[in-house]
């Protein structure tokens, strides 16, 4: 136990919140294999209190004094500590799933044990990192011990109950774990200390674990409440950009997705490339997660498609969309839809399906307008004027590129549908004259932002 | 024990200057990874870094491009239209 409360007198008299909380990591560093089983086994139930109020409290060769209410939260704090160390080694001996249970059980005692020192033991903002830990390997254990329940148990349950509540039981410790999060994330916003010292430091990184744990329980709108709490409070706030990098780019990465599932592209589209920009250069799957969502974004918002130079170092997201951007700019309508089938649980996994299914406009709007190219131009009147594009255009010409790519032979006032949804889409400018079968398009500019 | 940090912005994690080498090591993220799913956010090997560190690779200007392809607006293509053009007519007369 030496090693551990030397570590731990170390990193508080330097007043290092991350050095501190890696004395909580519930995972020994490299280079000492035996740090836990020598902590677990250098006491026993009986004595552990005692040996550990000794060493935080009372020990000569410590450079400093803690005060009395502070040292014994940290007291109990490292006796839950060390029956949780006690729990995993056990569990990990073991090879018995339900073991990971009681290793939440013990983790979540100590993350309680943690948050009444901020409340009432008088812990300094600095020390936040022990809840980064803390809440981090809540989150872990919580998902370990819902597997290994779902394991034991589903050979017992019957395919009926299962139907009944998916994901009631499926989920339980990682509920009860969004709900002790939950209980982090108002210790910190709710700090009244100046904000030199306050636990606001804490914030982001709390609700970027919330954040996960929510898209893992699929739960997604309790995170607008979160969003709505911080707003409440971001006249006392920080600003984000004053936080580590690591919290920004988690957070602008979830707020953007949360935008992009409600169909807010713009929004999502800031969030999301403000977070590309940030990313740690060699953090290439989060990079990836990012243009997951960037790249749908840019086809909406933009009608723009990543070029091959963004796609080279992510082989799976040219898997993901370079079937669909090739369709896209040759305007093959039924490759499209071919792409977007095969596709489909990989895009519906990602939740991207229904926007990229709007990418279908696009493709239609990049035939229609390879019909008007192909039209050529106006017989000109006068030599020497600037040749005009063919602006009368048949709408059976239309419907015949249509049925190109489709071999399906597609009804008129059907092709005057679609043609007329692209106009009200602005994708397309123009009118149709119904009477005589025709479009007739806008001279200046009858595919919007396309240069024709 | 004040837990300000000298210019104000910095969280008061850390006392001491350097933020970067206190933050989690390598070995921490390596089993959290592995229980993790594989489409969820990782946490960065780092807490902080720097602009440069964030730089996107190539010039940013040409990752992104129009979504037509004038090169495929070729004569074949309406030398077909006029093809199919054909076939639909003649259907209909029938």
């Amino acid at each position: 136990m030496d090693v551990v409360f030397e570590d731990f007198r170390k990193a508080y008299g330097e007043g290092d919140g991350y050095g501190l909380s890696m004395t909580l990591c519930p995972i020994p560093p490299n280079d000492q294999p035996d740090r836990f089983p020598n902590f677990y086994r250098s006491t026993n139930f009986q004595h552990v209190q005692k040996d550990f109020k000794y060493r935080i409290l009372h020990d000569a060769a410590s450079p400093f004094k803690l005060p009395i209410e502070e040292g014994n939260g940290w007291v109990e704090v490292y006796f839950t500590y060390w029956k949780a160390i006690g729990e995993i080694l056990n569990a990990e001996a073991s090879n018995e799933k339900a073991s990971w249970v009681k290793v939440y059980e013990a983790w979540k005692d100590m993350t309680n044990a943690l948050l009444r020192g901020y409340t009432n033991c008088g812990f300094e903002a600095w020390t936040v990192p022990c809840l980064y830990m803390a809440g981090k390997y809540l989150r872990v254990f919580a998902i370990k011990a819902d597997d290994a329940a779902g394991t034991s148990t589903a050979s017992v349950k019957t395919f009926q109950e299962d139907d009944f509540n998916p994901e009631g039981e499926k989920n339980e410790k990682l509920e009860d774990a969004a709900r002790i999060l939950n209980k982090i994330f108002t210790t910190c916003l709710s700090d009244r200390a100046p904000l030199e010292e306050s636990r606001k430091w804490g914030i982001y990184n709390i609700i970027n674990l919330l954040f996960k744990t929510y898209f893992r329980l699929n739960s997604i709108s309790l995170s607008k409440n979160i969003l709505n709490a911080i707003q409440a409070y971001r006249g006392d706030m920080p600003t984000l950009d004053a936080f580590p990098k690591s919290h920004q780019v988690t957070f602008k990465y979830y707020v953007g997705v949360i935008n992009f599932l409600e169909e807010r592209y713009e929004d999502a589209e800031k969030h999301l490339t403000e977070a590309w920009l940030l990313c740690h250069k060699d953090s290439i799957k989060n990079k990836e997660l990012i243009l997951t969502y960037l790249i749908p974004c840019h086809l909406l918002t933009t009608h723009t498609l990543p070029s091959l130079a963004l796609l080279e170092p992510y082989p799976r997201l040219q898997k993901l969309f370079l079937p669909l951007s090739r369709c896209i700019k040759k305007g093959d309508l039924s490759g499209f839809d071919a792409a977007l089938v095969a596709g489909e649980n990989e895009f519906t996994k990602r939740r991207i399906y229904l926007t990229l299914e709007r990418g279908r406009d696009i493709a239609l709007r990049n035939l229609l307008r390879k019909v008007f190219i192909a039209g050529g131009f106006e017989e000109a009147k006068d030599p020497s004027a600037a040749p005009v594009r063919r602006t009368r255009i048949p709408v059976a010409e239309f419907g015949a590129a249509i049925s190109l790519g489709s071999q399906e032979v597609m009804e008129m006032d059907e092709v005057e549908c679609l043609i007329a949804n692209m106009i009200y889409k602005n994708l397309m400018k123009g009118y149709i004259a119904r009477e005589r079968g025709i479009v007739v398009l806008s001279k200046g500019g009858a595919f919007p932002g396309t240069g024709v | 024990m004040s837990a300000a940090p000298a210019s104000g912005t910095a969280p008061p994690t850390t006392k001491a200057t350097s933020t970067d080498k206190n933050a989690d090591s390598p070995k921490e993220t390596k089993p959290a990874a592995a229980l993790e799913e594989d489409d969820e956010f990782e946490d960065f090997p780092v807490e902080n870094w720097t602009q440069e560190e964030a730089e996107v690779p190539a010039d940013n200007t040409h990752l992104w491009e129009e979504s037509w392809d004038d090169d495929d607006t070729s004569e074949d293509f309406s030398a077909q239209l006029k093809e199919e053009l054909k076939k639909v007519e003649a259907g209909k007369k029938r």
